[in-house]
């Protein structure tokens, strides 16, 4: 019986159902089996209404799909241009800055994908970089940036994380301020990569210092946006919900009453389409807090542990096992989903190992970064070769130098719990 | 964007719903953060209050995800399947989804139904105190119930689009 239904599940799954009905149907399942009515699971996933650190997600996630409908992605590589087009790759530099700030506040990566490729890959290539090395860069940079502030897969590690009262506790400022240093690492590797490959190309003349201050000002009204989210958090001023209102209150004027670049009748088509994917995670959450429930009922986690204990015994074992385990699942599942589901299953494990929640967290981001775009079904891959117009085996060709340098800096994030910790203990 | 005719009103209601909810949610967030830093105070109903919101606009954009198609779902075979056999994996999916939601829909509305009972008899049976205390979830019974509706009309329809793009999707030239 057991088996037939699992059997079914799967099937379902692989036919392409709808994550949430999935969950929801293995939590209907396990707690009638447990003797409890389905009303159990309606209650569970109203917890979703009682989480103060959620109402941080449709915040961010408007702001982030209001700049991304308004011309500040132009904005934003101008000016990155302007300051940083004349070194060696600079354009290269350019395009992984724009990149991983486009994908922080948007939080979906294959956004970033879509709106940035499109005016970075042709200027890349008329500055004579490499079809190849342009198509790898931009695939592998859509997915940076997960890592920074405000970057909604983080805020959502936080809000399952905290399910499990953690000593010390997952504030979501604390993951904002680990993310820094592991995704500046990122961006710093990548950079000296793209200046080593672009070493013989003809190099663009410094721009001038007024084309510098023409940038900042054409920039003025979103340039302060990462300053106050910034300080504000890192001051302890504001929490990431207060940051969250802030930003979207702050965006919604700029972008619709004082730079008018979305009309009003527009504003109901973009906030549906941000809450299209808030929607979206949203209801898988629900069902996982249910689902959750029944798991650590069931002492899964535990049992998970006493099995898992028996082969490693090592905190370097189980985060080497971890990161080729997050690398598959971040690649079948994208981010969101595989947060929600996996973080409840590992994280108490990796606390019985001596694994940081709050590094977890970071490790977590990191892979699931490179699995977004792993080959051989990981959803940007998908995305570019629709983008770029190339074949997805071209674009996976393409990205094979940058799996090799983000797979190291995933190692060095992993190892390296300072590098996490730093600022927050 | 098709849907079933007679339903225009209703995505119609769901756009503005939603679009509004959304508005108050930024604008009384922002002023609770006004309130705190300048005045050291705050609404003391407000914090619930945009929770929620949450909760509501969370339903109300998975009801709209389903008409687009972008419920988050591994694609992964899908990509192998000949047309015929995608439309019977969508009939299959869909419809198992819609099983879930109509199941979701009643055991939620005896979620609403303990609560206003509750309610009641809490407050002496006033109807008033009862409905506030069943409010903020009533959109479980009703958003769940009009996802199934939807997923069972969208069983038969072609799917909306390719996953995840915004809504430009042209190729790039050189």
């Amino acid at each position: 019986m057991i088996v037939a239904l699992v059997i079914l599940l799967l099937l379902l799954a692989a036919l392409g159902a709808p994550l949430f009905a999935l969950i929801a149907a293995i939590a209907l399942i396990g707690f009638t089996a447990g003797g409890q009515s389905g009303t159990a699971v309606a209650i569970e996933f109203y917890r979703l209404a009682d989480m103060p650190a959620l109402i941080a997600i449709p915040l961010f996630t408007l702001a982030g799909y209001l700049l991304a409908e308004s011309e500040a992605p132009r904005r934003l590589v101008r000016l990155t241009n302007a300051l940083f087009g004349w070194l060696p790759g600079g354009l290269a530099i350019v395009s992984v800055c724009a990149c991983t700030l486009f994908t922080a506040f948007t939080g979906a990566t294959g956004v970033t994908l879509v709106a940035l490729g499109a005016v970075l890959y042709p200027a890349l290539r008329q500055a004579q970089y490499p079809e190849r090395f342009s198509l790898g860069l931009l695939t592998a940079s859509g997915s940076l940036g997960l890592l920074l502030v405000p970057s909604m897969p983080l805020i959502l590690y936080g809000v399952v994380a905290q399910q499990f009262h953690t000593t010390p506790p997952v504030a979501i400022d604390a993951l904002f301020k680990a993310g820094l240093l592991p995704c500046l690492l990122m961006i710093v590797v990548l950079s000296i990569y793209s200046a080593w490959i672009a070493r013989s190309l003809p190099r663009p003349a410094r721009s001038s210092g007024r084309e510098v201050w023409a940038a900042v000002k054409d920039a003025a009204w979103e340039l302060p946006l990462p300053f106050v989210i910034l300080a504000g958090i890192y001051s302890g001023r504001l929490a990431a919900s207060e940051a969250a209102a802030a930003t979207a209150l702050y965006v919604l004027i700029v972008t619709v009453l004082i730079r008018r670049e979305i009309k009003l009748p527009e504003l109901p088509r973009v906030i549906r389409e941000a809450m299209l994917l808030v929607g979206a995670i949203l209801i898988v959450l629900g069902f996982s807090l249910a689902l959750t429930n029944w798991l650590i009922d069931g002492d899964v986690p535990e049992r998970l542990f006493g099995i898992m204990k028996a082969g490693i015994d090592s905190k370097i074992g189980f985060l080497l096992l971890l990161n080729a385990f997050l690398l598959v699942f971040g690649m079948l599942l994208e981010g969101f989903p595989a947060i929600i589901i996996l973080v409840p299953l590992v994280l108490p494990v990796a606390l019985h190992y001596g694994v940081d929640p709050i590094h977890l967290g970071i490790i977590f981001l990191a892979n699931l970064q490179i699995g977004i775009f792993l080959p051989p079904v990981g959803m940007n891959i998908f995305i570019a070769s629709a983008r770029f117009g190339r074949p997805a085996t071209s674009i996976i060709r393409a990205s094979l130098p940058f799996y090799a340098i983000l797979l190291m800096c995933v190692l060095i994030i992993t190892y390296w719990p300072q590098l996490s910790l730093v600022f927050v203990r | 964007m098709k849907s079933a005719g007679g339903l225009e009103w209703l995505r119609m209601i769901e756009n503005w719903l939603l679009a509004v909810l959304v508005l108050i949610l930024v604008a009384l967030s922002g002023a609770q953060i006004v309130l705190r830093i300048f005045f050291e105070t705050g609404l003391s109903w407000a914090d619930p209050f945009s929770r929620g919101l949450v909760l509501w606009t969370g339903m109300l954009g998975a009801l709209a995800a389903v008409r687009d198609d972008k419920h988050i779902a591994l694609d992964v075979l899908q990509r192998f399947l000949s047309p015929p056999a995608q439309r019977i994996a969508r009939v299959v999916t869909l419809g198992f989804a819609a099983l879930l939601c109509a199941a979701m829909a009643w055991y939620s509305l005896g979620l609403v139904g303990i609560d206003y009972a509750e309610g009641l008899q809490t407050s002496g049976g006033r109807f008033t105190a009862a409905l506030r205390a069943c409010f903020a979830e009533s959109i479980l019974p009703v958003g769940f119930a009009l996802m199934a509706l939807r997923f069972a009309l969208r069983m038969f329809a072609p799917p909306a689009h390719a996953p995840m793009l915004l809504h430009h999707s042209e190729t790039v030239s050189e």
